[in-house]
């Protein structure tokens, strides 16, 4: 009797939400989870934690289930989730863990793989496995399925999108670009400071410029180490391909960008895009809520999506920037399975359309798929699409929090004229090789470049 | 027998009567700082679910010589602590003197004072990084409606860190000047009286009279204020995150990246120890520089 109340519950939210897919996932757009005990969840509060808290609200109207969730800002993710693994017993049953940090727990042994919890569980083949940063191959210290577990699913993963004010370009008669050619064109015409900047990057210490500037050096065709996964760690980043992807992203920074070009962090180049005070800007998926809200945006529905543009000649480069749900190793079996549920739940058809429509990326290919792709309000998913066809995994390594503040660093001090996109180079270039030999690595460097 | 135990124990009783202070004192300060000196010579990482030490102290010594970051960050934090403390406690000392002459409103006055003080840093570092803010901020604006150029206050190498010492000294001159102005109100007032029946000045007064009586809360004040901008994070990690480059780079930042995003946590230990001695030997100094003025 229960099940039946579910099940017409399930059909009338369902409807509620307007799923209308065809065939199979129609008939079951979600999993029947069954009675669970209330599980906690670790969770950030980033742009698209709107749409993940509605989804979690949907959840526990249809199952009846509880759901406690740990808002918690990105700077104390990390901690929360070390602390929580490494005591006696986790608080939360699933913790969000940003794709960087994902190593450190697989590494120590903290999780539970999520076939150890129910050997029948699978991911959907629809469900995108954003790099397969969810699977650890401990003999191997690398994020792969061949041989690897399944340890971890994406509840959100974040692409650049190049957005451009349409209005703005058609009045210049302006194509949305292409190349970064296209861009530096474009700049000539839209750029007119203070009042319009004509495009912003985050250029900021930190994450901010290394995610950004690899967007650069993955079109340029350059690498950070030659073939980490094979074990060569030979370090490539002070390549003539990386020096040109470096000083390609100074010149979009500076010629296109405020004077601050250096200090823009994320929510810099949100502010200016929603303000109207920027006609385009590399920004994360993620972001793309703000920018069709009238509460926080001055330019509500004049916003386009397309891919992040390549170098001329060059790749279409793209670089994700995912989070991954896993269960502590430290929590009660049942919790366990309770959490395995809830993962079974929301990555159902009817969850992910459900986590769209609430704003959020949601992370499987057929929702992007479906009619939502052509609702004006998903303007942006093609783009998306797109550039996850080309998106890879960068620093999937142990050391990878250590390169990317080498990095974040070096690429800062270019940018902002301390030294020479050459010596920037050089010098991360050596701090990492050092890095990796004081850890034991197989490591060298190239001859280094004119500085 | 019974007697004569009672009476050791009573002769012991003041010995014993410490031992609750002295177990709180080894749970809350000895376990803690010999465990720091443990982590400080140890490498520690996480396998199995648990953590394993080794014990590494020339690999963590290598690391802080070969620490890139390190060297700006101590000269940026020597000249945070030096020009902040010195203007917070300029600035302290003048209100401090002007307020003790105000005949009413001393009470309102120093009520007005405490309340950048109680406000949290994380609330100071979002309103300060909002008004410097390069395209949106109060100073530019005001700057450009009045003509000139916007200022990259937080963007530019040689402005950055003064930006940020402007807003530590927004936060604690307050706290300054509090000390200073209880320790103001405490002079006698026959010294002052009798030092303006000799003919003194009020200049006079204040630097041959006031100031020298009031060394010891000065000293009071700078070493409070010395040791508190030694350990000073959350007003830079908010405005700056330590750039751009390593302009604004604190050692208590880079101690952070390293305990924290770096996960290193013997070396972090030992980063930890060189601060606590970097804040030792600035007491040091300073004290002796306090003993050299108060014999002068």
């Amino acid at each position: 009797m229960r099940h039946i109340f579910r099940a017409i519950a399930a059909a009338a939210l369902a409807a509620a939400f307007g799923v209308a897919a065809p065939g199979a996932q129609a008939q079951q757009p979600f999993a029947d989870v069954g009675k669970q005990p209330p599980i906690t969840i670790l969770i950030n509060s980033s742009p698209w934690y709107g749409g993940f808290e509605k989804t979690v609200e949907l959840y526990e109207k249809q199952t009846g289930n509880k759901v406690k969730l740990d808002t918690t800002p990105y700077g104390g993710m990390l901690e929360k989730a070390r602390n929580a693994v490494r005591g006696d017993k986790s608080p939360y049953d699933l913790i969000n863990l940003d794709t960087q940090w994902t190593i450190e727990f697989y590494e120590g042994g903290f999780l539970t793989p999520l076939k150890d919890i129910d050997p029948a569980f699978d991911l959907p083949k629809e469900v995108l496995t954003y790099g397969d940063s969810g699977y650890w191959n401990a003999a191997k210290r690398w994020r792969t399925p061949n041989g690897g577990k399944l340890m971890a699913w994406s509840p959100n993963g974040n692409v650049d999108l190049f957005l451009y004010r349409e209005d703005l370009l058609k009045a210049a008669g302006i194509a949305p670009p292409k190349t970064w050619d296209d861009v530096l064109a474009s700049c000539a015409k839209l750029q007119d400071p203070p009042r319009m900047y004509a495009t912003v990057i985050r250029g900021e210490r930190g994450n901010g410029i290394r995610f950004e500037w690899m967007y650069f050096m993955l079109g340029k065709g350059a690498t950070v180490v030659k073939d980490a996964e094979k074990g060569d760690y030979t370090v490539t980043i002070n390549s003539p391909q990386a020096k040109a992807a470096l000083d390609l992203f100074i010149e979009v920074a500076k010629r296109c960008g405020p004077p601050n070009a250096g200090a823009l962090g994320q929510g810099d180049v949100i502010q200016l895009l929603a303000t109207g005070k920027a006609a385009q800007a590399m920004v994360v998926s993620a972001a793309w809520s703000n920018f069709d809200d009238p509460a926080k945006s001055a330019v509500v529905g004049k916003i386009m999506a397309v891919p992040v543009p390549a170098p001329a000649g060059g790749k279409p480069p793209a670089l994700l920037g995912n989070w991954n749900m896993a269960v502590p190793k430290n929590v009660p079996d049942a919790q366990k399975k309770a959490a395995l549920a809830f993962s079974r739940w929301f990555l159902t058809a009817g969850a992910q359309r459900a986590y769209a429509e609430a704003g959020s990326i949601p992370v499987r290919s057929d929702t992007f798929q479906s009619d939502l792709a052509q609702n004006p309000k998903f303007r942006w998913m093609n783009a998306y699409l797109t550039m996850q066809k080309y998106a890879t995994q960068e620093l999937g390594y142990a050391e990878g929090a250590q390169v990317e503040q080498i990095l974040g660093l070096r690429l800062n001090q270019a940018l902002i004229g301390e030294m020479s996109s050459g010596k920037a180079l050089n010098t991360a270039a050596k701090e990492i090789e050092d890095l990796f030999r004081k850890n034991g690595r197989r490591t060298g460097s190239l001859p280094p470049l004119p500085e | 027998m019974i007697a004569s135990f009672a009476a050791a124990l009573n002769r012991s009783f003041r010995h014993w009567s410490l031992l609750p202070a002295v177990v709180v004192f080894v749970a809350l300060t000895v376990y803690p700082m010999v465990n720091l000196l443990r982590m400080s010579v140890s490498t520690i990482e996480f396998a199995e679910g648990r953590a394993h030490w080794s014990f590494t102290p020339a690999r963590n010594v290598a690391l802080l010589a070969s620490d890139a970051v390190l060297p700006a960050a101590v000269i940026n934090t020597a000249l945070f602590v030096v020009a902040a403390v010195a203007i917070e406690v300029f600035l302290g000392l003048l209100l401090a003197l002007l307020v003790a002459r105000l005949e009413r409103g001393k009470g309102l006055v120093r009520t007005a004072m405490i309340l950048p003080i109680l406000v949290p840093p994380v609330a100071i570092g979002s309103m300060w990084k909002l008004m410097y803010n390069y395209d949106f901020g109060v100073f530019n604006q005001t700057l450009v409606a009045l003509g000139a150029a916007p200022v990259n206050w937080l963007g530019s190498t040689s402005i950055a860190l003064a930006s940020v010492v402007a807003v530590d000294i927004w936060h604690w001159v307050p706290f300054v000047f509090l000390i200073l102005f209880a320790a103001v109100e405490g002079i006698p007032p026959d010294v002052i009286e009798a030092a303006r029946i000799d003919g003194a000045s009020t200049v006079q007064i204040a630097r041959r009279v006031m100031i020298p009586l009031l060394k010891p809360a000065l000293a009071v004040a700078l070493i409070f204020r010395g040791i508190l901008a030694f350990k000073t994070f959350d007003e830079v990690y908010l405005l700056t995150s330590g750039g751009p480059g390593t302009a604004t780079e604190l050692v208590s930042l880079h101690l952070y990246r390293v305990y924290f995003e770096q996960n290193l946590l013997g070396y972090g230990a030992l980063l930890s120890l060189a601060l606590i001695a970097m804040i030792v030997a600035a007491l040091l100094v300073s004290r002796r520089a306090l003993r050299g003025m108060s014999r002068a």
